[in-house]
């Protein structure tokens, strides 16, 4: 560390010795190239101050005292620089020693709640699901029955990252203890109410879609616990419809029943799960209307189903120049035969 | 034991008499202009301490010189209300008195080795010391 | 992004005027404010959301909170003039269903 600065205090004054004599512009350049690996050596700036002083010292012994004196006061000033420097430097590291933590419990996240999007004959799935942190606050998981049953459920947790993925865990943990007979929207939905009003927060609550498709009868029956709410789409009249149901959020009396709903799928008709953060997207200051969510779908609807939540995502995404403020998740449905 | 030199801090104006012994005391032993101006900065710092939370206290100075090196080693010792959580207080980016850089971490930094004892309702000792390079 | 919170006393009732957006960051100081208000036996507590534009799910967290703590506390909140924005959200988590809304003295919104 000494000898860095040794080094650096005789290529300082060299170069400050050249610039007096020629007051080229090839010495500003140079002392610039310098002033970049001071930073990179920690070099505080009452040191280079220093180097300075010791540098005028030398070229001109007969300086007054005055500058001198001048000098010196500038190196006091520069003290509290060079502290706060260090400080910052330490958060930084500190900081990134934090963010690849957070990246090991998201990609911890990513296996404890990794669910696979199911190949169904006869219907097309596409999903996308992307944190506006490094942490998802949102959940989906595919459960496919063995009556040949799809289960899909779709939640938001209350606010975003770490908080928000530890209570999905949970959430995916209940489920994954359901036995398959009572795989119902609506059983499912009580329980989890139950089991989220006895182990979060008054502050917290989730909420949740839970749709199951049967393939064999064409029919979609759902539940949705105070949940975005989705859209069917009618391929016969071309047309969205807001899938209205009624419900409350999960978690905040022990006692909330949920209504079942069931409705018939047509050929080409589609059903979308989404999270608020598809619908409260903001553009600039202003709102997203729905009507402009399903125009974007309605414009990549001739895509394959992953094609399109793809692109609709990456329209949004460009919307928000490229910076989500709420976690993203998207989901279609659409039966092809 | 070499002699001590101590000042009292009971009010703002004692600060800089602390610092000018300190600086003093420095310039002595022989540390460099840079050096001497982060003494006198962390002496600032640990007075600072004893004037905003403590009612009074003080610090005394001591010429270390064996046959190893030579050093300032300063001891700030306050009756106050004392520390509860050290580590936070020791936490970078955790300051009371505002901005990076203040406070203890700044001292610990300016200093070559720092010492920290505290007990709440009784006071705060803090012993630093700087060599001479 | 700011939220202004004004409380009026008068007897047995505590008017919360508040104004601007509910969000992550703001919310902790309506939690702060409205939660006190909430823990005191038979009073009543009315919040005015005329002037608040923007809310997310974090301040439906703070509404749903302080509703429990008037249970707890036998205490009563209702919330007036809720912008149709803001109003939305009560009526899609359903919770305009268990609490005290007031939204009749406007109709639009923006």
């Amino acid at each position: 560390m000494d000898d860095i600065l040794k080094l650096d205090a005789e290529t300082y004054k060299e170069l400050m010795k050249r610039y007096m004599e020629t007051r080229d512009e090839q010495s500003l350049y140079e002392v610039e190239q310098a002033s970049k690996s001071f930073i990179q050596n920690n070099i505080l700036p009452d040191e280079i101050v220093n180097m300075h002083i010791q540098a005028l010292e030398e070229l001109y012994p007969s300086l007054s005292e005055d500058i001198q004196y001048s000098m010196n006061f500038l190196l006091e000033a520069m003290i509290a620089y060079g502290i706060a420097h260090q400080e910052y430097q330490t958060l930084r590291e500190k900081q990134s020693e934090l963010k690849s933590e957070i990246s090991v419990a998201a990609s911890m996240q990513e296996t404890l709640l990794g669910t696979t999007k199911p190949d169904i004959e006869g219907i097309d799935i596409g999903i996308i699901s992307v944190p506006a942190h490094q942490m998802n606050g949102d959940y989906h998981h595919f459960i496919k029955g063995r009556d040949g049953s799809l289960g899909i459920a779709m939640a938001d947790v209350i606010g975003k990252g770490i908080p928000a993925a530890l209570c999905m865990s949970m959430i995916k943990y209940s489920m994954d203890s359901y036995p398959e007979d009572v795989m119902s929207p609506k059983a499912i939905l009580n329980s989890l109410n139950r089991v989220v009003e006895r182990n979060v927060d008054p502050s917290m609550f989730i909420t949740m879609f839970y749709a199951q498709y049967l393939p064999s009868e064409h029919k979609l029956r759902y539940a949705s616990a105070g949940h975005e709410p989705g859209y069917y789409y009618n391929a016969a009249n071309d047309t969205f419809e807001e899938i209205e149901t009624k419900g409350l959020v999960l978690g905040v009396t022990p006692d909330t029943a949920y209504p079942e709903y069931e409705m018939d799928i047509n050929k080409d008709d589609m059903v979308i799960m989404l999270t608020d953060g598809v619908t409260e997207c903001r553009d600039g200051d202003r709102f997203i209307e729905s009507e402009e969510v399903l125009e974007v779908i309605r414009y990549y609807a001739h895509l394959p189903a992953q094609e399109m939540v793809n692109q609709v995502f990456k329209h949004f995404e460009r919307l928000q120049e490229f910076e989500l403020r709420d976690d993203f998740t998207l989901l279609i449905i659409r039966r092809e035969v | 034991m070499k002699p001590q030199s101590c000042v009292n801090i009971n009010k703002e104006w004692d600060i800089v008499g602390a610092r000018q012994l300190g600086r003093d005391i420095a310039k002595k032993i022989g540390f460099g202009t840079v050096d001497q101006a982060r003494i006198a900065t962390a002496i600032s710092e640990l007075a600072r301490n004893i004037y905003l939370y403590a009612d009074h206290g003080q610090i005394c100075f001591e010429i270390i010189d064996n046959m190893e090196h030579k050093g300032i080693c300063m001891v700030a010792i306050d009756v106050g209300p004392g520390i509860e959580d050290i580590g936070q207080v020791m936490e970078d980016g955790y300051s009371t008195s505002g901005g990076l850089g203040a406070g203890l971490p700044g001292v610990k930094r300016l200093m070559d080795e720092f010492d920290l004892q505290s007990e709440v309702e009784k006071g705060t000792r803090v012993k630093a010391i700087k060599w001479v390079r | 992004m700011n939220l202004s919170v004004d409380v009026v006393e008068e007897t047995n009732k505590s008017i919360v005027n508040l104004a601007g957006e509910i969000d992550a960051y703001t919310a902790p100081e309506l939690k702060e404010a409205l939660l006190p208000l909430t823990k005191q036996s038979g009073h009543l507590v009315e919040v005015d959301l005329e002037q608040v534009n923007y809310m997310d799910s974090t301040g439906l967290g703070i509404f749903i909170s302080a509703l429990k703590s008037t249970k707890e506390n036998n205490s009563q909140m209702t919330l007036v003039n809720i912008q149709d924005r803001v109003l939305r959200l009560f009526k899609i988590t359903g919770l305009d269903e268990i609490m005290d809304i007031n939204s009749a003295i406007r109709g639009g919104s923006e």
